[in-house]
């Protein structure tokens, strides 16, 4: 449940927010994210009123207002304001005719004042009530950016990832988070992880115990938060296992319901896992980059088998 | 088998470093999945940063879910552990 309450606290600064009345209404509950400008039920016209969202009152809002009587714009007030309408927010610092406070407080409906331009206003609350809103979930794993791909390591506990993303930050890749990480969908398309807050930038390696990161191999080996971009599942040898040989086939995992290229990666001793885990963002740069390694040796060896059966029908 | 229960955190610096330590221990040798939920955050009960990240106080709810092979036996080691107090307060 997301509440007036914590818009107001998280997001006050940049919204330039300032509470005028209906503090008793904090707690009311935003459950959609979305603000409109209620020009239109202002006038009288309430039908399909959309009375869950957020009510954003404009230069003609408040012009429109001045203009009615004081009973027609408590009546019309009062007729806008309903028991789900989060909170009401006047824009350009107006000051709000003394009627909207005073129905405000009667509804306990929180009443801001925002010092931006109502289109600025509009978009910013929508955009950051749209990332509040965003699906997201935990998942065990570590998240390293690796050559500015972000490599989500899952496995087992004990297979190694911790150790895995310590080479890798050894050599110069960054640390995002290590055991959890907080996954969000953006704009619907793709993940962003980051670590949270208590734990961020620390690792555990058995055997040595809990390190800070940024603090160990400074803050250049850090970063906040990631695209992810592939997932690597670590898993220990199983000789009954056949692994990827080729790479033709691409396989995929969803998590919130975005595809993302996977790959298993068997360990054992003597396997560089690190090395292997910075070929494959590599080989995914290139990939994104339009040239796929397997397909283009696959192409060659066709071109030569079908060069050479040729020659051969000629002799024949 | 898959198990849900409930478990309480009675140690009254909650879960700090020293009982996370003994419950990692404890599942050191389990095969099933175990997961902790704490005030809707998830995580694996076998990694420390996991349990140290949800930051329990006393009295905190934990829902614990342990699917696998072992998990009569890991939901009585685990309910013993807790209502023990991780054995640290007994002295």
């Amino acid at each position: 449940m997301y509440l007036v309450e914590d818009l107001y606290k998280s997001h006050s600064d940049k919204l330039g927010l300032e509470l005028i009345a209906g503090k008793a209404g904090m707690k009311r509950c935003i459950r959609v994210p979305e603000a409109q400008r209620p020009g239109l039920a202002l006038s009288g016209y309430l039908k399909s009123h959309a009375h869950k969202r957020i009510l954003i009152f404009g230069k003609v809002e408040i012009e429109y207002l001045q203009d009615l009587d004081s009973d027609l714009r408590i009546a019309r007030l009062e007729s806008i304001l309903t028991k789900s309408t989060p909170a009401i927010i006047v824009a350009r610092r107006y000051r709000p005719p003394k009627e909207l406070s005073i129905v405000c407080e009667k509804f306990e409906v929180p009443l801001f004042r925002a010092s931006m331009t109502t289109m600025n206003l509009l978009s910013k609350l929508t955009l950051l009530l749209m990332e509040e809103f965003a699906s997201s979930m935990s998942v065990h794993g570590t998240l390293v950016e690796v050559f500015g791909v972000g490599v989500l390591i899952q496995g087992d506990s004990s297979v190694g990832k911790s150790e895995a993303a310590l080479g890798l930050i050894e050599r110069g890749h960054r640390l995002i988070s290590d055991d959890i990480v907080k996954v969000k969908k953006r704009e619907g398309s793709y993940l962003e992880g980051s670590g949270a807050e208590l734990t961020r930038h620390h690792m555990e390696i058995r055997g040595i115990g809990i390190i800070n990161v940024a603090k160990l191999y400074g803050a250049v080996c850090v970063r906040y938060q990631k695209s992810i971009d592939i997932v690597v599942k670590l898993e220990a040898w199983d000789d009954q296992n056949f692994y990827d040989r080729v790479g033709l086939d691409e396989k995929y995992c969803d998590i919130l319901g975005v595809k993302l290229p996977f790959h298993i990666l068997p360990v054992k001793p003597g396997r560089d896992v690190v090395l292997l885990l910075e070929t494959i963002a590599l080989n995914h740069r290139l990939k994104r980059m339009g040239y796929n390694s397997a397909q283009e040796f696959s192409t060659k060896l066709y071109d030569v088998i079908s060069e050479k059966s040729g020659k051969r029908s000629k002799n024949q | 088998m898959k198990q849900v229960f409930q478990v309480h955190v009675r140690n009254s610096m909650g879960l700090h470093t020293r009982p996370a330590t003994v419950i990692v221990k404890l599942l050191q040798d389990c095969k099933s999945n175990v997961l902790f939920t704490c005030k809707k955050e998830t995580v694996n009960a076998k990694s420390i940063l996991g349990i140290l990240m949800l930051a329990a106080t006393k009295n905190s709810k934990i829902i614990v879910t342990v699917d696998g092979g072992d998990a009569e036996e890991t939901k009585v080691k685990l309910i013993e552990a807790f209502e023990n107090k991780f054995w640290e307060e007994l002295a």
